[in-house]
């Protein structure tokens, strides 16, 4: 059997205020499987964003490991846990977190600059380009290129979000309610989207939300309480 | 290596903020003030050292003791034929001028004694006694009397006439700076001076002097041979008080570049100033009293040999003065104005310093854009670094862009700068034509034009400078924005 795409081993994650140490998640065991999607599902607090983003390498755990493809990554140096995020991982946040001066092409075209040289991407910077453009058509905004996220829809922010995070062709999506800011009529098109590119890519995914319909399409759901899981 | 995304970035929150202009602007203006005040400095200082270098001699040998005789030391420095080309004697005193006048312009102060005497025409003068002949061959004489009636001629109407007193075959009329015997002759009877009845009967026999042209400047145009009466003071050998007067005719006006020289300083027949001071040449007890001997180096005498030369100089002449004299001093050019050209230099030094600030303040207003751009800008930080930004890279966004500012500002500046230098006397020409207005009042140095003398070098490091600074006030920010958590910064609102 192939080792887990996503592996998160006895983590451990304590957040200190003044003296006072609080623990949000308390020794963590999680596999996520090449092509497989995972729900977290918890109410608020229950430490779902916070196992996210150690999952991401945005934060390291207090203890516990983290690994990817079975290798432990959590203590790789910073540059490198930030080489390994954009080869490994693509976000999708609830907020979108799009960069405002930017266009639609321009914040998914971003995506293939975080890992290379000015120079190096100057000698693929029509091959990018094209790429941006063929990846913001499979999202349906091929006609919404050069539009800043301020002349957007919410849906079509998100899905610049979803194009952004799937352009360095990740092996994990890591997403963190993707559709709690929208419409329920604009979260069904996300929703569709995004398992229908994780299928089509064979992409794993790990969905945090609230929405237990939501989390019902998944795999596999995972329930968080309080920093441990319940189920 | 920088990450495409960092000037990419960078370059987008630039050209969406317009407060960065007013980065871009505080350095263009600091480096176009540094380059032009700068040139017009500089070009002030290479023609003030070039105009010293001109009044003055290769070497000077001075501080000698109170009755240095001039012939004995003359010979020791001359023997040394490997650096010396040439010496002249010079005797440094001072006294009154006073403009001979005719009696019924004679105006007497009610109250006073006999003392008429006019400060604003002439006055007080720094006496140097030279050897005309001897001094043409150290210093640039000859050509110093040319280039004064033209200083004054591009100033003030009136007939300034060219000297020929060193075109006089006869070496003892050169070495007395005397007129021709018809130019005296009316002098004098312009004058009311005692005078042959006719020109023929007469024979010059007034020693000549020579102002300099800010003294004409005072006095006004003076015609050929005009008469003066000249005054000095010495204390004599049983230590009294004594003083003795000569009358000597103008007989041209010099101008060495040397503003304080030429507004101070007369020249005379060194054998009058003698003869004042109670030595007289005929008495074979007298001494050929100097205070200083100016000497011509060989052209081909390197600086390293010079060095060497000043040395050798000073012994063999302290090893004629009489045992327990003070030091000599044999000085090169630069020595002999080392006060004034020290003046020159710390004030040039303090202009940098000043138009430094002006910099620094243009590095503030970038550090503190750039500070506030990073507070701004907080989400997109933590975006960068979920979508795979290094810390490095998220730093060299705003370390990108203070070095765009400070690059921007500084070709800008670098580009009016040269303009300003380009234009500076055209512009100056015309708001003085139309306005009345000047930006740098060449009177006040007696300048023909604004000088500008804008080196490449210099261009070069106030370019680079501006940059280095913009680069290191956008060090902070940068760092900040680089050891931001993602998660808080993700999270800010």
């Amino acid at each position: 059997m192939n080792a887990p795409v996503l592996q998160a081993a006895a983590v451990h994650k304590h957040y200190r205020i003044g003296k006072q140490e609080i623990p949000v998640l308390r020794g963590i065991d999680l596999s996520v499987q090449p092509g497989e999607s995972v729900a977290l599902l918890g109410a608020s607090g229950a430490g779902k964003s916070t196992l996210l983003h150690v999952l991401g390498l945005l934060d390291p755990p207090t203890t516990g490991e983290v690994r990817y493809d079975g290798v432990p990554v959590h203590g790789l140096p910073i540059g490198e846990r930030a080489r390994l995020r954009h080869r490994h991982v693509g976000f999708v946040f609830q907020f979108y977190h799009l960069i405002p001066e930017l266009t639609a092409l321009q914040n998914v075209l971003l995506a293939r600059m975080m890992a290379v040289s000015a120079l190096g991407y100057w000698g693929q910077r029509k091959a990018a380009k094209a790429a941006a453009i063929a990846m913001l058509e499979q999202v349906g905004l091929g006609a919404r290129l050069h539009h800043r996220p301020s002349e957007l829809s919410g849906g079509e922010r998100q899905r610049v979000a979803i194009a952004r995070a799937l352009l360095a062709e990740p092996r994990v999506i890591l997403a963190d309610e993707p559709t709690g800011n929208l419409d329920s009529h604009t979260a069904a098109g996300v929703v569709e989207l995004m398992f229908g590119i994780q299928r089509d890519r064979g992409l794993a995914l790990v969905l945090v939300t609230h929405d237990e319909r939501l989390a019902q399409r998944c795999h596999r759901i995972v329930r968080l309480a309080d920093g441990v899981v319940v189920s | 290596m920088i990450a495409a995304f960092s000037p990419f970035l960078a370059v987008r929150y630039l050209v969406t903020r317009r407060i960065n202009l007013l980065g871009i602007a505080g350095v263009m203006f600091a480096v176009w003030a540094m380059l032009v005040v700068d040139a017009v400095f500089t070009g002030f200082v290479s023609g003030i050292r070039r105009d010293v270098r001109t009044s003055t001699t290769d070497l000077l040998v001075t501080d000698l003791p109170h009755d240095t005789g001039y012939e004995r030391l003359r010979e020791a420095i001359e023997a040394d034929t490997g650096l010396v080309a040439a010496t002249a004697p010079r005797l440094r005193h001072h006294g009154m001028l006073q403009r001979v006048r005719q009696p019924q312009r004679r105006v007497r102060t009610q109250g006073s004694s006999q003392v008429d005497f006019d400060h604003t025409e002439n006055g007080f003068a720094l006496l140097v006694g030279i050897d005309p002949v001897r001094e043409e061959a150290v210093s640039g004489l000859r050509s110093w009397l040319v280039r004064g009636p033209e200083e004054l001629a591009q100033r003030y109407p009136g007939d300034f006439w060219s000297s020929t007193v060193l075109d006089e075959p006869d070496l003892e009329r050169r070495s007395q700076l005397r007129a021709k015997d018809e130019v005296e002759w009316a002098a004098r009877r312009r004058s009311n001076l005692p005078a042959a009845k006719n020109v023929q009967q007469h024979r010059a026999d007034m020693p000549g002097v020579l102002f300099g042209w800010q003294r004409i400047r005072r006095t006004g145009a003076l015609p050929e041979a005009e008469p003066f009466d000249l005054l000095v003071a010495a204390v004599g050998s049983d230590n009294q008080l004594r003083s003795d007067s000569d009358r000597v005719q103008f007989a041209g006006c010099f101008a060495t570049g040397h503003r304080m020289f030429d507004e101070n300083a007369v020249l005379l027949p060194i054998e009058t100033l003698r003869t004042l001071l109670g030595l007289d040449s005929f008495d074979p007890a007298s001494v050929d009293l100097v205070t200083d001997i100016a000497v011509r180096v060989r052209r081909d005498t390197s600086a390293s040999a010079l060095v060497a030369g000043k040395q050798r100089l000073q012994r063999a002449v302290q090893a004629l003065l009489p045992p327990g004299s003070p030091p000599c001093s044999v000085l090169d050019w630069e020595e002999q104005n080392l006060v004034f050209l020290s003046a020159v230099a710390h004030e040039q030094a303090m202009m940098q310093f000043v138009l430094f600030v002006v910099m620094l303040v243009a590095a503030f207003v970038i550090y503190a854009t750039l500070h506030m751009m990073v507070v701004q800008k907080v989400k997109d930080i933590g975006i960068m670094a979920a979508i795979g930004g290094s810390p490095a890279g998220i730093g060299a966004v705003f370390l990108v862009g203070g070095f765009t500012v400070g690059a921007v500002g500084a070709l800008l500046g670098i580009g009016a700068g040269l303009l300003s230098v380009q234009y500076l006397n055209p512009v100056n020409d015309w708001l003085f034509a139309n306005f009345q207005v000047e930006l740098f009042p060449r009177t006040l140095f007696d300048l023909r034009e604004i000088p500008c003398d804008l080196e490449p070098s210099w261009i070069a490091k106030v370019g680079i400078g501006a940059v280095l600074l913009a680069l290191v006030v956008a060090f902070v920010p940068s760092r900040k924005a680089s050891r931001m958590n993602p998660v808080q910064a993700l999270s800010h609102e």
